[in-house]
């Protein structure tokens, strides 16, 4: 499903985040993206989603060569692929529905049928009773959840989270691993960056080590 | 499509709420727009209205020959053989000197008149021409000029040239005055939306990285921008009644002064219209313009 083929990323001013990974990743897959900090998990990320350009080799997204995507093709991309933020993006001016809403209004949905699915996406993240509450009212753990909600709402076939459970205490944390896992077993394509060594032993799946943009383990 | 008019829809309400939330500075805009409508629009109306008033008077430039007193009947006769066949004169009209005090009288000039103690108006005749060029004018001034019998020959071409030059100057500058201010319209719009982009970048932000387009982003802000030189336009209008109503007075007692019904016309309904709608569309173009500049720097 994902292919990246001696992919390197250098920023503007030399920092080099990633150098000749080459990594597959098949489809239903469960994959750990681990190591340091500033290691490159991140950026193999957003590489996915079109965010970031690889400066040499290609990335391909079902088939599709994504570094080479123009930027009016880039959305429709996105609309397939879930994304998980560790600082969440949750849009303050508008309640826990509204957020939940935005990538079927975006996806030009039917409001309806819209309202339904929110409500389901909701109901899986334990936050329904809340769906009138705004953002600021929530926990670190409810707007990780919310964001969750925001991710799968349009039921994409893959799902990237970048540290996910990053500032959760060790409960909210296992809460948001079994919702992953629920995902996994349906079937949804996942690719989780963590240095949560639990998480990863707990739930399984593949796990690739990085260490200075480049794998050391798991590819 | 349904979902497609109901984010119309949604994106028309935004922009409402969102000009509601800062009536200040909305209505501040709207000032701003209204005013640099109010100047090349107003400077239209002045000068329809000078055209109108224009058009009131003879439209074909005249020649008076003004006759000696003394002429003799003779004289007389030959000038208006030679008038009545002459292929440069269209028609000619023949007006006595009794007649034409008579006219001052009605023109409320009897005051003065009665205070002559004899009729100081020559007998004249009035010409208009079939082809009236300068040129022509002046061939008929000079050949009658030197005809026996013939005090002076006047040619009062020139005022109403003059005017329908002046008039002409006016339309041209109502036409540079109207695009210099459409400019300066699309650029005040574009800032305010500006200060509407930066209040929402991270909403921007977050759409483009859930999959929103350009044109999904574009929406709200395309609308807040039309409402914005819609309200910027009824200002203007507004602005333009009350002037209209301050000036219809004196220029009515001005133009009853000149014995003329001249009253100032307001802008019909096409001109309304026409105005609300470049008004809106210089001012959704503006929006366009700074929402697509911001998200190109996304990139």
């Amino acid at each position: 499903m994902i292919q990246f083929s001696q992919v390197t990323k250098r920023y503007p001013g030399g920092h080099t985040a990633l150098e000749n990974v080459t990594l597959g990743i098949e489809k239903g897959e469960l994959l750990f993206l681990t190591g340091h900090s500033g290691a490159g998990k991140s950026t193999l990320l957003k590489l996915i989603a079109a965010i970031e350009r690889p400066t040499g080799g290609a990335v391909t997204v079902n088939g599709q060569n994504v570094g080479r995507l123009s930027r009016h093709a880039i959305p429709f991309l996105r609309r397939n692929i879930g994304l998980i933020f560790q600082d969440h993006k949750l849009l303050f001016d508008r309640n826990v529905i509204e957020n939940t809403l935005l990538p079927l209004s975006i996806a030009g949905f039917d409001r309806r049928e819209a309202m339904k699915r929110a409500r389901a996406a909701l109901d899986k993240v334990g936050l329904l009773n809340r769906e009138r509450a705004m953002p600021v009212a929530l926990s670190g753990g409810e707007q990780q959840r919310l964001c969750i909600a925001r991710a799968v709402v349009s039921r994409p076939a893959l799902v990237l989270a970048d540290e996910p459970t990053g500032n959760l205490d060790a409960g909210y944390a296992i809460d948001i691993l079994h919702m992953f896992m629920d995902f996994h077993r349906v079937g949804t394509t996942l690719v989780i960056s963590t240095h949560d060594e639990r998480a990863i032993q707990a739930m399984g799946g593949r796990v690739v080590q990085l260490d200075h943009g480049q794998i050391v383990a798991g590819s | 499509m349904n979902s497609w008019l109901a984010h119309h829809l949604a994106s028309l309400a935004d922009a409402v709420r969102r000009l509601l939330r800062t009536p200040f500075s909305a209505v501040f805009t709207a000032l701003a727009i209204g005013v640099a409508i109010t100047l090349p629009v107003g400077m239209y109306l002045g000068v329809t209205n000078l055209n109108r008033l224009a058009g009131e008077l003879p439209t074909q430039p005249e020649i008076s020959l003004f006759l000696k007193e003394n002429a003799s009947q003779g004289e007389r006769d030959a000038l208006q053989h030679k008038l009545s066949r002459h292929p440069a004169i269209a028609q000619q009209r023949f007006v006595s000197r009794e007649a034409a005090l008579q006219r001052l009288n009605a023109q409320g000039l009897s005051d003065v008149t009665a205070g002559l103690d004899k009729n100081p108006l020559p007998d004249a005749w009035v010409l208009s021409l079939r082809h009236a060029n300068p040129q022509a004018m002046e061939a008929v001034r000079q050949e009658f000029s030197a005809q026996p019998g013939v005090e002076r020959v006047h040619a009062d071409s020139a005022w109403a040239e003059r005017l329908q030059a002046m008039l002409g100057l006016g339309r041209q500058a109502v036409l540079l005055l109207s695009a210099l201010f459409g400019l300066a319209l699309v650029a005040i719009a574009s800032n305010a939306i500006r200060a509407q982009i930066l209040a929402r970048r991270e909403e921007i932000e977050v759409s483009r990285l859930i999959g929103a387009t350009d044109r999904y982003i574009r929406r709200p802000f395309l609308y807040y921008g039309a409402l914005q030189g819609a309200s910027g336009a009824l200002v203007a209008l507004g602005i333009l009644a009350l002037l209209g109503m301050a000036l219809s007075e004196p220029v009515g007692q001005l133009a009853s002064l000149y014995g003329s019904p001249f009253r100032l016309r307001p802008l019909d309904l096409a001109e309304t219209a026409i105005l609300l709608g470049a008004a809106t569309l210089f001012s959704w173009l503006g929006a366009w313009i700074a929402v697509t500049r911001t998200l190109r720097k996304f990139d």
